[in-house]
């Protein structure tokens, strides 16, 4: 992908951990450039760092080498501490099995990410209402999560994601969950928030009718990554 | 930071646990409050009973126990003839001479129905060096009569209905009738029997007193250690009546000391228990704080929410503690081998209740805290 006006830029990203005494080091020296306002989808077999790659972008996670660039901060070079600033405005995190706080009603569940920033009571729930309403639960903002189908739980994690106005969302297999029609749903909501509201997203997922949704598929394989008409080229 | 209601509502998230940490931690924290009111009891009786003004004159070796005390009748008039300066009430000077004896006192149930008592043989001249002997019913004892202190009926473990003005009841082979009753509030005297000075000699078949109790006005200690020293054919000694029962404090210390220690080992056990109770309540919300910490709360933000829970459920098990407290605990009489005290429970003793549990809360919370919210998000985030 071009590194033009890229918004996220990996430069040589390696990430190591340990498994007991073994390394384990599912990304080396990895580059990649999304540009803003791209609907990305990776895939890749399990265990190929797909979901490492996500919270490196997310800043959940940091490299052990390399830099990341997200909106012009190197968030490589962030200290925990000053990570969990930067998420609390710059990024929204989908996950798949929705995460919500289970004794929280779906208004205060998206309300937590703005309870961090300097609000007025009433700006606060202005924008937890208008979060809803876009993901098409105005009217559920009183039900706890128990009381929700999955389907509406992740709409529900989505406007979470969505409440502070990052510029980013990261999904982890965020129709992993759902059935179909759900999943279907979910995935126009996602694709609605790169085209009318300029979102960036990174998605991961196994599943290629989600990733059709995606301006572009990366598949991560063996270390690096390869766009889904290499792929398709090489096969043929 | 995460509003208080997430903290409360978490509090309620599993209303068993909650009732096990309040039950739990409540009585840990009542063991605290009797714990201190017991000490603080006890002390506060033996404090009080002695007057800075008064000094006891008694047995040279005797000065630890003044009921091992032996000295000659004629004290209290050479005294009283030798000191000036001694209070006088109404051209009487406040010379008291006692005789303490701890003894068998049979009730109306026969020999069978008898308690060790404390008894104190005194003459009308004790309510001048004990002005806070008050009688609350009845009449100073004179000869053949014996009065009773407010919380002796607790201290011989009888009803109040059995040691009534009016009931006879028996020292030794002496039958006495009951004259009255007294309070002196917050002193050992209170738990006493008080008979007539020379009814007391005829029982003890002795023709000695214990001591001699002066009150002093413009006089000085000194002034009767002087006397003490001068007279030594009459082998005294002078004591302070504050230093005497400050003595007999000290003399308690290992009591108390072992009250407290027992408490300690109650509340280490009790920091362990909700360790562990507080372990498994955050080691099933790790994904939960990750979570929260992906979407921006610091771990700090979040070691003080899961606080908060626990300073909440401590505050309710304060709560209850005082309440077991003052409904069962409060103006309860202890007994103890030289007297009787009622159990306070003061605002004093609540506070330190309240605190001991904020400080139970602190220290078995912060370790599983640190458990919950130590793992790396990428790990915590995918943990059941």
């Amino acid at each position: 992908m071009s590194s033009h006006e890229s918004f996220i830029r990996c430069r040589g990203v390696t990430k190591t951990y340990h498994k007991g005494n073994t390394p384990v080091t599912p990304l080396s020296a990895l580059d990649l450039d999304v540009p803003r306002g791209t609907f990305l989808a990776l895939m890749g077999p399990s265990g190929s760092g797909k979901t490492t790659l996500l919270n490196l972008i997310a800043g959940i996670d940091s490299p052990t080498s390399g830099s990341l660039h997200v909106g012009g901060v190197d968030i490589a070079k962030l200290k925990r501490g000053q990570l969990t600033k930067w998420r609390a405005s710059h990024v929204g995190y989908i996950f798949q099995l929705y995460h919500l706080v289970p004794i929280l009603s779906a208004f205060e569940n998206v309300e937590l990410p703005l309870l961090l920033a300097p609000l007025s009571r009433k700006e606060r729930h202005r924008q937890v209402q208008v979060a809803l309403e876009l993901v098409g639960l105005g009217d559920r903002s009183d039900h706890r999560p128990s009381e929700l189908s999955g389907g509406q739980e992740q709409r529900v994690a989505i406007a979470r994601a969505i409440v502070a106005n990052p510029a980013l969302l990261v999904a982890d297999e965020p129709t992993g969950d759902l059935d179909r029609e759900s999943a279907t749903q979910i995935l126009n909501l996602l694709r609605e928030l790169v085209r009318e509201h300029g979102k960036t997203i990174v998605m991961v997922t196994h599943d290629p009718r989600a990733a059709a949704v995606a301006d572009t598929v990366l598949h991560l394989e063996k270390d690096r990554l390869v766009e889904a008409a290499d792929l398709n080229m090489q096969a043929a | 930071m995460l509003p208080l209601s997430y903290a409360v509502r978490n509090l309620f998230r599993v209303p068993a646990r909650l009732l096990q940490i309040v039950l739990g931690g409540g009585l840990v924290i009542l063991l605290l409050m009797l714990a201190a009111a017991l000490s603080e009891g006890m002390d506060g009786v033996l404090r009080s009973s002695g007057s800075e003004k008064n000094i006891i004159v008694l047995g040279t070796g005797s000065e630890e126990s003044v009921e091992r005390s032996e000295i000659k009748a004629s004290v209290p008039s050479e005294l009283e003839a030798a000191v000036s300066g001694l209070e006088e009430v109404l051209g009487r000077a406040a010379v008291s001479p006692e005789i303490h004896y701890n003894g068998l006192l049979t009730l109306g149930g026969g020999p069978g129905d008898s308690r060790q008592a404390l008894f104190r043989g005194v003459t009308p001249a004790a309510l001048l060096v004990h002005p806070e002997v008050r009688l609350v019913e009845g009449t100073f004892p004179r000869a053949g009569e014996i009065m009773v202190g407010r919380l002796a009926a607790h201290r011989l473990g009888v009803g109040e209905e059995a040691i009534k003005p009016g009931t006879q009841v028996k020292v030794g082979s002496t039958t006495l009738r009951i004259s009255g009753i007294f309070q002196a509030p917050g002193t050992v005297m209170e738990a006493e029997l008080w008979a007539d000075l020379n009814d007391l000699r005829a029982i003890g078949q002795r023709d000695t007193i214990s001591c001699v109790v002066v009150r002093l006005d413009s006089a000085t200690f000194d002034d009767v250690e002087v006397f003490t020293l001068q007279r030594l054919d009459l082998e005294l000694a002078a004591i302070r009546e504050s230093d005497y029962y400050a003595k007999l404090a000290a003399f308690y210390t290992p009591l108390r000391i072992m009250t407290w220690v027992t408490a300690g080992l109650v509340v280490a056990g009790a920091v362990f228990g909700g360790m562990n109770t507080f372990y498994a309540a955050f080691a099933s919300r790790v994904r939960e704080m990750a979570t929260l910490q992906a979407v921006g709360y610091s771990r700090k933000a979040l070691a003080l929410s899961l606080l908060q829970e626990s300073l909440l459920a401590s505050l309710l098990g304060s709560l209850f503690a005082a309440v077991i407290a003052l409904a069962f605990a409060d103006g309860l009489s202890v007994p103890f081998s030289i007297g009787t005290f009622l159990l306070r429970i003061t605002p004093g003793i609540l506070g330190l209740g309240v605190l001991g549990g904020l400080t139970l809360a602190i220290i078995g919370t912060l370790p599983p805290a640190w458990t919950c919210l130590r793992p790396e998000l990428p790990a915590a985030l995918r943990s059941a």
